[in-house]
């Protein structure tokens, strides 16, 4: 045994295990009070009010925007990243000529900082100017109204999002695929199973761990989604790329209504613990 | 293994030099990035050439990071800063909250400044003591394309109908360029864009009972307007800000801007950047019910109350702001001044032949609401105009929404 008594090894966690309360539990209780309460932030006067920061958000039309924006971002990139990246896991998973070069072009995003990938996209998005409205239109398209077609925007942003994160959810599953016991493939040829037949049956249960995980990764980050879009958009047009992290960071540091933005966190906190606990549950239970 | 009495001694060692460390700078400054980073760049070297003894240490930050770093160090009374750079929209707060030291406790300020900029420096506004010293005369200018409006036969637009008219006209006749273009990025580049037509029809943002006006009969009138000019607008002015505004200007793809800042207008008239050199009337925006109302902007600079070099700092503002100093900057760096004698030096207006009337623009300046809130009470009028100018509202529902809002914001 590693350690010699259990006191040892309570003694041996306890550091670690106070500066994660100091570092979590003390900013999350702080949340709960503020969100219950009215903040001066100047005069550093806290003043209890009830549920009255739940009410003024529950009446906020861009608050309701937000939690519609983040949601339909999260479910829908974070499904498209993996159904891509399962895609290409597969595809890589077997040997073909200038394997070995396509890999690092295909991670390669995932590498850049989101701010410049943001400028990258700005650019090629540009109505009159950019690369994709120019392909567009040798096509003999019509141009698209990238970022400022309210109804556009958002899946914009997500497109984004797919071609830098994309890479993260094929890596994950292309470990998962690695990890396949030959024999077992072996004995699926054996036992004439091929072809799809073979995919659906054998080795999308056994990678199905691992696409989860890349599911539960990717959702959990793309809930937060804040900087693709403070770069991109701002949060526009009108509210239809602004999500709850930017509608937070706003009441929070750009207006100081902490009481507000503290209740507007609860909540994201809430949202994402019930996305993440569904994920969570499927994964428990692929295991066991 | 270091004995107890050198472990003692490296500890006070590392102790008094961490301390020295940190309070090396015999002036800290905390100001932006971009021109106005390169302005206090230049000043600073020009001063420490008569103080060669002095270390000045010089933050340069971004818009949004300066804000927040400054009310969350002078919040904290954390004496970071010796001198600090405002927007004029947070003077108010900065003021109210006694976080500036008074400038004029041991003495008037003189000097030539332009009495709307220093107006906005006292609190309570033009009446109290000076807490900060004008430091860029910004205001938002109108321009024209003075070739186009006589290839079409129109004159110098008298009023925002004029405008109106004008957009149409050359938006018709010439395919290949708007009538009209301004920033309708959400937040403070489409609300900046909006204000001078705004106040020019009578509306009002806060009454002087504090009570939010923004959705009155003129300020509606102002909004439909507004909408009007969209039609006459590049396709995606809902995502313009200040460099698409420049470009189209500068490439000739527009007739008139509404809102045109004293930093950008030098590079019209510059061959190397402009297809319109010496095309561009640069004038204060026209008036409608009300005169001409052109949005002030003045960056200002203020010493904190906390100010640990207190008499350095309120030197070295004395000399960032003097007609000398001021007069260099606007020739090197194109930084607008906010004294009087230097918009009518002839050397500076050989070089900006705008420099006549942007003194007149700031002379009648109008300045945003003197409160606290303006930056959320800001946000939220951005949002709503942009509501309304993707179609999602129309201007009554929009300011509608945005004055409940905003009179929701001024009683937190």
């Amino acid at each position: 045994m590693l350690f010699r008594s259990r006191l040892q090894l309570l003694l041996l966690m306890s550091p670690a295990t106070l500066l994660l309360a100091m570092l979590t539990l003390y900013p999350i209780s702080q949340i709960l009070i503020n969100a219950f309460s009215y903040v001066d932030y100047v005069g550093a006067e806290r003043q209890f009010v009830g549920m009255d920061n739940f009410v003024e958000l529950s009446e906020d039309w861009f608050f309701a925007g937000a939690i519609k924006n983040s949601l339909s971002f999260s479910v829908l990139a974070s499904l498209l990243q993996v159904g891509l990246g399962l895609a290409l896991a597969v595809l890589f998973d077997r040997q073909f000529a200038g394997r070995r070069f396509a890999l690092p072009v295909i991670i390669y995003p995932m590498m850049l900082s989101t701010l410049v990938c943001s400028a990258i996209w700005r650019a090629w998005y540009h109505y009159d100017f950019g690369f994709l409205n120019n392909a567009l239109l040798s096509l003999g398209l019509e141009p698209v109204q990238w970022l400022f077609d309210p109804d556009m925007a958002l899946f914009s942003v997500m497109l984004v999002d797919i071609w830098q994160w994309t890479p993260m959810a094929f890596l994950i599953i292309l470990a998962g695929l690695q990890s396949i016991p030959a024999d077992i493939k072996d004995a699926a040829l054996t036992d004439g199973a091929r072809g799809w037949r073979r995919f659906r049956h054998i080795t999308l249960p056994l990678i199905m761990p691992q696409v989860l995980l890349a599911l539960l990764l990717r959702s959990i980050d793309t809930f937060k989604l804040f900087d693709k879009v403070y770069a991109l958009t701002g949060g526009g047009p009108g509210n239809s790329t602004e999500t709850l992290s930017l509608f937070i960071y706003k009441q929070g540091f750009k207006f100081f209504n902490l009481g507000l933005a503290s209740a507007a966190a609860l909540l994201m906190l809430a949202i994402a613990c019930a996305l993440s606990a569904v994920y969570a549950w499927r994964y428990v239970g692929a295991k066991s | 293994m270091l004995s107890r009495s050198a472990l003692s001694l490296a500890l006070t060692a590392s102790l008094t030099l961490g301390a020295a460390g940190a309070n090396a700078a015999d002036l800290v400054i905390a100001g932006r990035d971009g021109i106005y980073g390169q302005a206090l760049d230049a000043t600073v070297a020009r001063y420490k050439e008569a103080h060669p003894d002095m270390d000045i240490e010089l933050l340069k930050l971004p818009y949004g990071s300066l804000y927040e770093k400054l009310v969350i160090s002078l919040r904290e009374k954390s004496g970071a800063y010796d001198l600090v750079l405002l927007d004029d929209t947070w003077a108010t707060e900065f003021m109210s909250n006694g976080w500036l030291a008074n400038l004029e406790e041991q003495g008037k300020i003189t000097g030539d400044f332009i009495a709307a900029t220093l107006d906005i420096s006292r609190y309570p506004v033009a009446q109290g003591p000076a807490y900060s010293l004008p430091v860029v005369g910004n205001v938002a200018m109108f321009a024209y394309n003075q070739a186009l409006f006589d290839q079409y036969g129109l004159s110098k637009p008298a009023n925002w109908d004029a405008v109106k008219v004008a957009a149409k006209t050359i938006s018709a006749k010439n395919p290949d360029t708007s009538g009209v273009v301004f920033r309708g990025q959400k937040g403070n580049p489409i609300v900046t864009g909006f204000l001078p037509l705004f106040w020019a029809h009578g509306g009002v943002i806060v009454d002087d009972a504090g009570k939010p006006q923004v959705n009155s009969a003129q300020g509606v009138q102002a909004l439909e307007s507004f909408l009007e000019l969209k039609q006459y607008a590049p396709k995606g002015i809902e995502v313009y800000n200040s460099t698409e505004v420049r470009d189209a200007i500068q490439q000739r793809k527009t007739a008139i801007a509404i809102e045109v800042w004293p930093s950008w207008a030098p590079s019209m008239d510059d061959p190397s950047q402009s297809k319109v050199v010496q095309e561009m009337q640069v004038i204060a925006a026209p008036g409608q019910v009300n005169g001409s109302s052109p949005m002030l902007g003045i960056w200002q600079m203020g010493v904190t109350a906390d100010a640990k070099h207190d008499k350095n700092a309120r030197d070295f503002l004395n000399y960032l702001t003097s007609a000398e100093n001021q007069k260099t900057l606007a020739l090197e760096l194109g930084l607008p001044p906010t004294r009087r004698s230097v918009y009518t030096d002839k050397d500076v207006v050989a070089k900006y032949r705008w420099y006549p009337n942007q003194l007149e623009a700031l002379e009648h300046g109008k300045a945003r609401p003197r409160i606290k809130q303006w930056n959320e009470v800001e946000s939220i009028l951005g949002d709503y105009l942009q509501l309304a100018m993707i179609g999602q509202m129309d201007a009554r529902t929009a300011l509608d929404q945005a004055n409940r809002k905003i009179d929701r914001a001024l009683k937190r």
